[in-house]
């Protein structure tokens, strides 16, 4: 199978949502903008006052005059202190704010994508999104955002301070602009790639590592610790040589702010002397120009050395913006099915439009009734469960509950458990309650009852509050299967469909699980895929596929006696026990 | 060694580039610091007089200051990033080096909390090779900027030189409550990333119950705690901003203001007020840096101790002292007591097929971790007569493999992933067969070459069983031991590994030893001899068919 990315928004339609954003929330971002403003007035003004200081020296002024420059000094100190606060956290949670919408929208639409298109693109990919993604948007809003908002309107003030305490010394200055400018346009398109590389090359060497710690007892029974110690050892060298790489091309894009540095710095001198020669231009004045703009080495240096990583952050952005514009499956409709039988009427499918994976496929589970689904591997059987469930839409042919098609029924009417489990980090009661939100301790404790599990919570550290998943209690395979198990009983829907359900169980835990699945079936339509065939023979009728059709259909016995393929299957599966 | 002598190693074996790169860097804020005094000199001398002479002079000294500066940037740091990432990827990969060593580490750190003292505290502790430059360049740079306004003016530069550093100690105090509020913000960030990235993960199985709307509305209650939490975090953070604004304008303000009125009074000139003006300025930043320091350091102490604690952490199995008697390897297990294993008794004699049946998983999981690992058990387990800690460990592993239930799979292809020591080639294709992994290869148009993912995420549970069997088998060991090596294949398969088993491992001639824990009929139906363990102990022996015969008990725990 091909894998096609999700998708990328263009730099338009990111430029299209930012505005819509900003549009939305004007006055919070024009209050910014003009607290922002404010703190670089502030703080351009002493430096044009200490120029005025400079020129009543030279004209061996009164010195009273130091008073009223000291005022407005410290005034402006005082405001600028207060506007910068303020402007701080205002961008800051202008940022924050509009970050958190695009959270929860692209997490939301990641959930509700159809399931065909996101087995086409991997779930590597929506992880990234979801994960790196939102982290790195998070971070450059939360740390680089009001820092370089903060040094463009400073350098907009002083340049224009600059121009207004005389045109030409605010030119000079300007010559700086364009080659901060060239710098960046040298720099990125080199650091792009090298930081992406980087970024690469660590990912490497972390899965590296992290198989090798989790198959530890693996590496040392096949005595691999050399070769896996060299693995790591090459991968981490790699790294090393990126970032030394990288960091040779970033010390040489600081020569250039250098550079850009020293030519602004330069040709405001020389100009203020040739101006203090030949005009009335001040001594003062040239020197407040000076020192303006030496006081904007520090932020414009910190706003081109940030520059790549709100690239970054932009890149990661069009990814965010590109998932929320995705399309998504919506199963909320206001009526719920009439009756409880489920029907695949005709259902053809294929995967990838050439190769039916299903092909006129009739089945009828009837209300209350247990069908099992038996066949060997690439038969069709899970394609016919996904279907029955409603994951995936025929491509010919109906799938429907009560008459009305899966895909158009509130999804609380079927529920899937397969084969792939996952236990949800965080309280194990809170796991169970994702399949209904606001059960009590009494409804969790009834489902987990019902399934066999409570006993074995109960003996949990923290009993229904301990956190299980990733970094939590580990949960055995067969266990997690329960829970599953148990959230079917919560959600308490009219169909099932199990598919392989008990499969991963462990000789051991084997048997418990079916007792489990047997309780979550009671009462309900359900289509079983089983693969243990006692699991199969205690089911009211048995389904036999056979490369995408059905070549057998009836109860255990009449199967059995006859001589097809189920009656094989069942004479190898007896055999097991002799 | 704790994480202080980590340190000092760090410092001793990067000498070269570390002591390089701190002089070179030292050079580079030294020009840095002259930027502000010779703007001083430049309107002093050349502006205020207007002597084109001396603007062609010192402007020359600002170009000659700026190219020694920011020549000093690129190969100081350069030095420098060299030793951080040589030290960084050094102490990677002594961590690696111990958790893999083969006799074993002793750490409770799991592989989450180890990747991060390889990643993050590596780091951290290579950038104590960053601070010390840092810490050196900041002194330079406050000594340039005090020895000129001492030139300038003994008041001024005392004035400086004594309010900057308690200035800016009294905005440090702040810092704690600064990084409780981050690393608050950080905390419930990381919070709502790993809720997104479980859900995504969980995706099919969420789908499968109709969750997706309960998870969207918990990822929005996180991501608004999160919110919550950057928000205070952006006050704290904003009003100690405007805090520092304020008071580093009003400090540069006071010593201005003061210098302002010595010039106007004619104690110093013009070109000095500038300068004086300009450094005060420029001062704050190493102060700044002196000030935050102590918390650097502390925290590369920290990850450096981190760091130790596992490169210096013991190792679980003693070193080897004898080798086993070569030819005949079997394996006894003398009374031997382990985790819920209570005097075990089991003897595996060359060439014997050997199911174990343990009622109680607990039992074989002890089983199989004491043969894995044979440290903290009482009795004696002797391969080959030979006490088995005993035997040097990558020997004792070559004779006595025991295949964990848990399938590791890495990154690779399904031949890297079986055929792990690229010398068996040519008995590839019969283990497949007999592992019945063929079926997995053929699935895949490249066949054995079929690409495997991180942990064999690509395979099924049951694929990656036979892999794991396949390449078990591979090995060829003269012991092997397997732990319910087919719960994931089904019957027909199950049937066909156990007769590829005993083919490949007992066929004539063989002479292979092979355990296998498990409650599959099909595989204990193809042992030679069947040991049943019940509370931690032997409780029935026999062949399967005798034992199914005979055996009530037995018929329970084996006949699901």
């Amino acid at each position: 199978m091909t894998t096609q990315m999700l998708p990328i928004a263009t730099p338009a339609q990111s430029r299209a949502w930012l505005g819509a954003e900003l549009r939305a929330r004007r006055l919070p971002a024009a209050n910014a903008l003009a607290a922002g403003l404010l703190a670089a007035c502030a703080t351009v003004v002493p430096a044009y006052a200490l120029g005025l200081l400079v020129d009543r020296i030279h004209a061996g002024g009164d010195t009273a005059v130091i008073v009223e420059i000291a005022v407005v000094i410290v005034v402006a100190s005082l405001v600028g202190g207060t506007a910068t606060a303020f402007g701080n956290y205002l961008i800051a949670r202008l940022g924050s704010t509009i970050l958190a919408g695009l959270r929860e929208r692209t997490v939301a639409t990641a959930l509700r994508l159809p399931a065909q298109i996101l087995d086409r693109a991997g779930r590597g990919d929506l992880l990234a999104r979801v994960g790196a993604d939102i982290s790195a948007i998070d971070r450059a809003v939360a740390e680089v955002l009001p820092g370089m908002i903060s040094a463009l309107l400073l350098a907009a003030i002083s340049l224009a301070t600059m121009l207004g305490i005389d045109w030409r010394l605010g030119l000079a200055g300007a010559v700086a602009f364009p080659l901060y400018a060239l710098g960046l346009r040298w720099y990125l398109p080199r650091a792009a790639p090298s930081y992406a590389a980087e970024r690469v090359a660590i990912a490497d060497r972390s899965q590296l590592f992290v198989e090798s710690m989790q198959g530890t007892g693996t590496v040392h029974a096949y005595r691999l610790e050399d070769r896996h110690l060299a693995g790591i050892t090459a991968a981490s060298a790699h790294a090393r040589d990126i970032s030394i790489r990288v960091f040779a091309l970033y010390t040489r894009f600081i020569g250039r702010i250098n550079a850009a540095e020293l030519a602004g710095l330069a040709t405001i001198l020389i100009t203020g002397f040739l101006l203090v020669r030949h005009t009335g231009v001040t001594v003062g004045a040239v020197s407040a120009a000076a020192l303006l703009f030496h006081r904007l080495f520090g932020p414009l240096a910190m706003l081109m050395v940030t520059f790549d990583k709100a690239q970054d952050a932009g890149a990661s952005l069009a990814r965010l913006v590109g998932v929320i514009g995705m399309d998504v499956e919506d199963r909320s409709p206001a009526t719920g099915p009439s009756g409880r039988d489920l029907r695949l009427d005709g259902v053809s499918f294929s995967y990838d439009g050439v190769h039916p994976v299903l092909d006129g496929v009739d089945l009828l589970v009837g209300a209350g009734q247990v069908v099992a689904l038996v066949g060997s591997t690439g038969a069709g059987k899970t394609t016919a469960a996904s279907l029955a469930a409603g994951i995936l839409r025929p491509t010919g042919g109906s799938a429907t509950i009560g008459g009305v098609p899966v895909t158009d029924l509130p999804a609380a009417t079927i529920a899937i458990v397969s084969q792939e489990t996952h236990v949800f980090a965080g309280p194990l009661a809170e796991d169970l309650r994702l399949a209904r939100p606001g059960a009590s301790d009494e409804q969790v404790i009834a489902a987990l009852t019902s399934v066999g599990a409570y006993p074995w919570v109960r003996e949990l550290p923290d009993g229904l509050d301990t956190v299980v998943g990733d970094g939590g209690h580990q949960l055995t395979a067969a266990r997690a299967q329960q829970l599953a198990l148990a959230r079917v009983v919560l959600l308490d829907p009219a169909v099932v469909v199990l598919d392989e359900a008990t499969a991963e169980a462990g000789s051991a835990g084997a048997r418990d699980l079916e007792e489990a699945a047997t309780a979550a079936l009671r009462g309900r339509t359900a289509l079983v895929v089983a693969h243990r065939l006692t699991q199969a023979a205690a089911a009211d009728r048995i389904i036999v596929m056979e490369h995408g059709r059905i070549v057998e259909d009836g109860p255990h016995d009449v199967l059995v006696a006859g001589d097809g393929r189920y009656a094989r299957l069942w004479a190898a599966w007896s055999a097991r026990t002799m | 060694m704790g994480g202080n002598a980590m340190l000092r190693r760090a410092v001793a074996r990067n000498g070269r580039h570390l002591w390089t790169g701190t002089v070179i860097a030292g050079i580079y804020q030294i020009g840095a610091a002259l930027v502000p005094v010779l703007i001083g000199v430049i309107v002093d001398r050349a502006v205020g007089t207007g002597d084109p002479a001396a603007l062609t002079v010192w402007v020359g000294v600002l170009v000659l200051n700026f190219l020694v500066l920011a020549t000093c940037y690129r190969y100081g740091a350069r030095h420098l990033q060299r030793a951080i990432a040589e030290e960084g990827h050094r102490l990677r990969v002594e961590v690696a080096a111990k958790i893999l060593h083969p006799r074993g580490v002793r750490t409770d750190r799991h592989a989450g909390e180890l990747l991060s003292v390889s990643t993050t505290d590596a780091d951290y502790t290579s950038f104590f090779l960053d601070h010390i430059p840092r810490i050196t360049s900041a002194l330079l740079a406050v000594g340039v900027s005090a020895i000129t306004l001492l030139v300038i003016s003994a008041p001024l530069g005392l004035i400086v030189l004594i309010a900057t550093p308690i200035v800016l100690a009294a905005l440090n105090k702040t810092g704690p409550i600064i990084a409780r509020r981050v690393a608050e913000q950080q905390e419930q960030a990381g919070r709502a990333t790993s809720l997104a990235t479980d859900l995504v993960t969980g995706l099919r199985p969420l789908r499968g119950f109709g969750g997706q709307q309960a998870a969207a509305e918990r990822y929005r209650q996180v991501s608004r705690r999160s919110l919550d939490a950057t928000l205070r975090a952006a006050r704290t953070q904003s009003a100690y901003l405007g805090a520092s604004t304020a008071v580093s304008m009003l400090l540069a303000s006071g010593v201005a203001i003061a210098a302002g009125w010595f010039a106007m009074t004619g104690r110093i000139t013009v070109g000095q007020f500038i300068t004086v003006i300009g450094s005060a300025q420029f001062l704050i930043e190493p102060f700044g840096t002196l000030a935050v320091v102590p918390s650097w350091v502390a925290a590369a102490r920290a990850s450096a101790g981190r760091v130790a604690s596992v490169v210096r952490a013991g190792l679980i199995l003693p070193e080897a002292t004898a080798g086993p008697t070569a030819g005949d390897c079997d394996l006894r297990l003398e009374k031997v007591s382990h985790g819920t294993l209570s005097e075990l008794d089991l003897h595996v004699r060359p060439g014997e097929f050997v199911g174990v049946v343990a009622a109680r998983p607990a039992d074989a999981e002890s089983l199989m971790r004491v043969l894995a690992v044979p440290d903290g058990y009482d009795g004696r387990i002797l391969l080959g007569g030979v006490r088995l800690e005993q035997v040097e460990r990558t020997e004792a592993r070559r004779l006595l493999h025991v295949e964990p239930h848990r399938t590791d799979l890495f990154t690779g292809t399904l031949a890297s992933n079986i055929d792990v020591h690229d010398a068996d080639a040519g008995r590839l294709a019969g283990v497949l067969r007999a592992a019945a992994a063929d079926e997995v290869a053929d699935l895949h148009p490249d066949g054995v070459h079929a690409p495997v993912a991180e942990r064999g995420a690509n395979l099924s549970g049951g694929q990656r069983q036979r892999v794991a069997l396949a390449r078990a088998l591979l090995a060829g060991p003269p012991l092997l031991v397997l732990h319910d090596p087919t719960t994931a294949v089904d019957a027909v398969t199950e049937h066909a590994v156990a007769e590829g088993l005993r083919t490949l491992r007992h066929g004539p001639g063989t002479g292979f030893g092979t355990v296998v824990l498990t409650g599959s009929p099909a595989l204990l139906a193809a042992a030679d001899r069947v040991v049943v363990i019940g509370d931690g102990t032997v409780t029935a022996e026999g062949t399967h068919a005798a034992l199914i015969a005979g055996d009530d008990d037995y018929r329970r725990t084996v006949l699901r």
